[in-house]
């Protein structure tokens, strides 16, 4: 009924603050003035700049000639960066997907509109900020260092060239894993998981004239676990150990908390992405200081 | 002291200011007076069809520096600084695969101020990345996502996506090494994707490698596509400022 859209309105009306002139400043000229000064001081500065550096202009393009290392722009280097550790499909196109959608999700997790128009609002949001920050970098770094075999390097600057025991291969990094995971004597995949079981009786696709040939029904069980389950647990378990721990240590008590763990937890790994994509690999995207890294072959 | 009967003489700085703001042409245009009074520093924002984006009023906190660094306005103002920069560009550019790569070393060598409008539209372009990452961070450290906002995070974060792809579809046209090859490789992690992804990798460049074809798809993407999609959602995003009652506060 109208009366009651009347009333509920008024009572709402009622409810609202009374603006407060005295604390409202006109925008005429106090905010167009910053605006301008801004637009003018950042006029400038890209002017002077331009003038200073001049935009890169390599040789003609080349289809014949592939640069190594060859490099997306420094926006997608995390990209770039994760595609070194995993399948292609989850590097490239599944955790941007993800990722996008879930920062897309936020407010509506995070659904409570306490402590907006402040800095990081929660009591203790700080500390959680750098809590988050200092895991996702360390972390990063730690995951990338072992995936190109660092610790081994470390181990046998200690004990000498070729200390490395072989019994530890499996641990070197990533693809040495799933090569142990392939050809070890000790691997824990069986040989009927190599094929999909039963596949040969269930998955009779040239029967139905599907498929001009049988479908290919070998697993790399090895290379999917490798370039998926590992990556996948990864990505969604640490983040969530994460937030578990810090519940269970009274550092995150409301929704808010932990997206302000999650985010900044999320902005350390994509820049230490981007950092380490940007400026420490080099030549075969292997990881090199930035001030030995060799010239860009062509 | 004698007091005189006759006005007082009004000096030359009053005549200039009634020459200058009181004409009929400053009147058609602007309708309201300079705007030196309240009544018509309000008018001056709401009848202005550029400033009336504004409201006429904000609070007091709004204008603190550090409660938004202009991180979202310095967005918008690389946005339209490249569009200029880039409009004079296109002056000089043909996207032909034998004429980019030319056509870019005469815009930096040969045309007049050329490589000033290259080099301004390259940084801005790196500039407006960054920016529009930081005003991310920003909304979300001041809690600016949450309800009644939550429609307008999700717009923000399309033109994030919108603002990486324009960048990177600039990034193919000087046709050099460099964008040859970022592009390839850019491209290529999106025919990874799985079921669709060679199919749209092959819509996305013309073809089965980056060439003509995609050269001519990233320009006019670049040039018209995105910059109009991206224009349409700052429109949304801007209105809904507005709508959502202003920048956030504490309640």
């Amino acid at each position: 009924m109208a009366t009651d859209a009347a009333t509920a309105a008024s009572a709402a009306v009622r409810g609202r603050a009374r603006r407060q002139r005295e604390e409202e400043l006109l925008v005429w000229p106090d905010l167009v003035f910053i605006e301008f000064i801004s637009a003018l001081v950042f006029t400038l500065m890209f002017t002077l700049l331009s003038i200073a550096i001049n935009s890169p202009l390599q040789d003609r393009a080349n289809p014949a000639n592939t640069p190594n290392p060859s490099k997306a722009p420094w926006y997608f280097l995390n990209l770039q960066e994760l595609l070194l550790h995993m399948n292609p499909a989850l590097a490239g196109v599944i955790v941007p997907t993800v990722a996008l959608i879930a920062i897309g999700a936020i407010p509506f997790y995070d659904n409570s509109n306490e402590g907006q128009g402040e800095w990081v609002s929660t009591p203790g949001g700080g500390r959680l900020v750098k809590l988050g920050a200092w895991v996702g970098s360390i972390g990063s770094l730690i995951l990338i260092l072992w995936d190109a075999a660092k610790h081994v390097q470390v181990y046998q600057m200690i004990f000498g060239a070729g200390s490395w025991p072989t019994s530890l291969n499996w641990f070197k990094s990533a693809r040495d894993f799933q090569g142990w995971l392939d050809t070890s004597a000790y691997s824990p995949i069986p040989d009927g998981l190599r094929r999909i079981p039963l596949g040969d009786y269930l998955l009779r696709t040239d029967l139905l004239g599907l498929t001009e040939e049988p479908i290919d029904l070998t697993v790399n069980v090895p290379g999917l676990i490798v370039e998926q389950i590992i990556p996948v647990t990864l990505m969604v378990g640490l983040p969530i150990l994460l937030s578990i721990v810090a519940w269970r240590i009274g550092w995150a008590k409301t929704r808010r908390d932990h997206m302000i763990l999650q985010f900044s937890g999320f902005l350390a790994v994509y820049f230490t992405l981007t950092i380490i994509g940007t400026a420490f690999r080099g030549r075969g995207m292997e990881l090199y200081w930035p001030w030995d890294n060799p010239p860009v072959i062509t | 002291m004698a007091t005189s009967e006759r006005p007082e003489a009004r000096g030359l700085g009053d005549r200039i200011y009634d020459i200058v703001f009181h004409n009929v042409l400053w009147q058609a245009i602007f309708r309201s007076g300079y705007p030196n009074t309240p009544r018509n520093q309000m008018l001056a924002i709401a009848t202005n069809v550029f400033l009336h984006l504004h409201p006429t009023r904000i609070h007091r906190t709004h204008v603190k520096i550090t409660h938004t660094f202009c991180l979202g306005g310095l967005s918008f103002f690389l946005f339209i600084g490249l569009t200029i920069t880039g409009v004079l560009l296109m002056f000089y550019y043909v996207p032909s695969v034998e004429r980019a790569y030319q056509d870019i070393q005469n815009i930096q060598t040969n045309v007049r101020f050329g490589f000033l409008m290259r080099n301004m539209h390259r940084w801005m372009a790196h500039g407006m990345v960054l920016m529009v990452l930081l005003h991310m961070m920003r909304v979300f450290y001041t809690g600016a996502y949450k309800p009644p906002r939550e429609f307008n995070w999700i717009v923000g974060v399309v033109l994030l996506v919108l603002t990486l792809m324009l960048s990177f579809t600039g990034y193919l046209l000087p046709w050099d090494e460099l964008s040859l090859w970022a592009i390839t490789v850019g491209t290529n992690m999106v025919g990874s994707a799985p079921i669709l992804g060679p199919p749209q990798q092959f819509v996305l460049i013309g073809g089965f490698e980056v060439g003509p074809a995609a050269l001519v798809r990233f320009y006019t993407l670049h040039v018209i596509g995105f910059p109009l999609l991206a224009a349409t959602f700052m429109t949304v995003h801007f209105w809904r400022i507005r709508r959502d009652g202003g920048l956030a506060r504490p309640l």
